[in-house]
């Protein structure tokens, strides 16, 4: 597996999900490429030490929702054109994870204004030399 | 079918009752690991499973056959790694293989040699100089060499090292994606076995007192917490008829194991308390059902 994926015990979520997830994660943040080739059930189910029906049952969803595809013959890949995080999963994430920043914020004291450019410099140097038009909120 | 069955099986010896009435079953191509504490009834149910004790009370079947009056044709199918691997000491795995596989009707002798090399054992050390850890791996890799139906593992990890013990489940989760083999397990290891596990057996003084799908039973249990100084939340923790309530530092927390998602935290705690939810690893859920909690090691 070029990008970690790891699997978390005291994670909530099934494992087969948590695999689901971070595949779906690697894929919309681009670590894995469109057309890359995935590890086969086994050598994934080896790698992480879970059951392979747990890895399959992970790569049947990612196929049915069109993250995967499955080559005759050749193993499994990274789709050519894989879908995007859904609107209702990309919105919630994005919500928990300001919920968090905020909360930090409050607790330390920082006011508001203080708080925003603390985020606007983050976002500057992640973004940087890049044109920040995709991923915006409406 | 199902390649095990324990029906009612009860184990006396004297007036102790050592295994009372446990009846589980083991679906094709799944993994059981049966837990429980030294003294639980493990051993015997074990001895029993592979037709070396007769249960007081209560039936054994294995690939439907009883493993007590059929043993031999029961156990034809069955790879077995023993708690305490035994063979003559001065042959070697190489000549093991060979004295085993007139035994068999088919023999992977490739595959043997290869799983020693995956382990780093060598085919012409003598079984009497390996390692305790080692030797468990030649007695996998005997088990694994006639392809069994089903595979019955004996705490295989104790004693093992890291490295030895991922190859060990290494060669297990192989032969569950090549040939979907059926697998019963007892071990210490609950790290290693919860991912790999689809059932659990938890066996205390005798008594089968869990017998659970993993999912289903990781989805149920959670633990709770409030800060302390939120006496509104921690009375509610009782209302949760929670297995333990324990103060912890800043905290107090609850073990339940009635979790459910959707009306858990809004409607028996309430939002506004904030209480704290995370999912419990089998080793901790294993400590809140056999119930003894070593203090002073978390």
């Amino acid at each position: 597996m070029p990008p970690t994926l790891r699997i978390d015990p005291r994670d909530a979520r099934p494992i087969w999900r948590q695999i689901e997830e971070n595949v779906q994660h690697l894929v919309a943040r681009g670590a894995l490429l469109a057309g890359a080739p995935v590890p086969s059930v086994r050598d994934l189910a080896r790698e992480l030490q879970v059951n392979p029906a747990t890895v399959s049952k992970a790569y049947q969803r990612l196929t049915d929702a069109g993250v995967l595809s499955v080559r005759r013959g050749e193993g499994t890949f990274v789709a050519d054109t894989p879908p995007a995080f859904s609107d209702s999963r990309r919105s919630g994430r994005l919500q928990e994870e300001a919920v968090r920043y905020a909360s930090l914020a409050v607790t330390l004291g920082a006011s508001r204004e203080e708080a925003l450019a603390t985020f606007e410099a983050a976002w500057r140097s992640l973004t940087n030399g890049q044109p920040d038009s995709e991923g915006e909120e409406a | 079918m199902n390649p095990i069955v324990l029906e009612g099986m009860t184990v006396r010896y004297g007036d102790r009752l050592a295994l009372d009435n446990v009846s589980l079953a083991v679906p094709e191509g799944s993994v059981y690991a049966l837990l429980g504490r030294n003294g639980s009834g493990k051993s015997s149910l074990v001895r029993c499973l592979l037709g070396g004790q007769k249960p007081e009370a209560g039936r054994v079947l294995i690939l439907d056959r009883d493993a007590w009056t059929e043993r031999a044709s029961a156990l034809a199918q069955v790879g077995v790694v023993p708690e305490e691997p035994d063979a003559p000491p001065t042959m070697n795995a190489r000549q093991l293989s060979r004295f085993c596989s007139r035994l068999y009707p088919a023999w992977d002798a490739a595959g043997m040699e290869a799983r020693l090399k995956r382990f780093g054992i060598s085919a012409t050390t003598p079984f009497g100089q390996l390692s305790k850890g080692q030797k468990g791996q030649v007695s996998l890799a005997l088990a694994l060499a006639p392809a069994p139906r089903l595979l019955v593992l004996d705490d295989p990890t104790l004693g093992l090292d890291a490295v030895a013990r991922k190859a060990v489940f290494g060669e297990l989760i192989g032969e569950l994606a090549d040939r979907g083999i059926t697998v019963f397990i007892t071990t210490h290891d609950l790290a290693g076995i919860e991912p790999i596990a689809d059932r659990v057996g938890v066996l205390r003084a005798g008594r089968l007192v869990l017998d659970e799908e993993m999912e289903a039973l990781k989805g149920r249990f959670r633990r709770v917490s409030f800060p302390r100084a939120q006496a509104a939340g921690v009375s509610r923790l009782e209302a949760l008829a929670p297995l333990a309530v324990a103060a912890r530092g800043w905290e107090v927390e609850a073990v339940v194991s009635n979790y459910d998602e959707e009306s858990f935290t809004a409607s028996r705690l309430g939002k506004a308390e904030d209480p704290e939810v995370t999912a419990l690893t089998l080793e901790e859920i294993f400590i809140a059902l056999t119930g003894e909690v070593e203090e002073g090691n978390r």
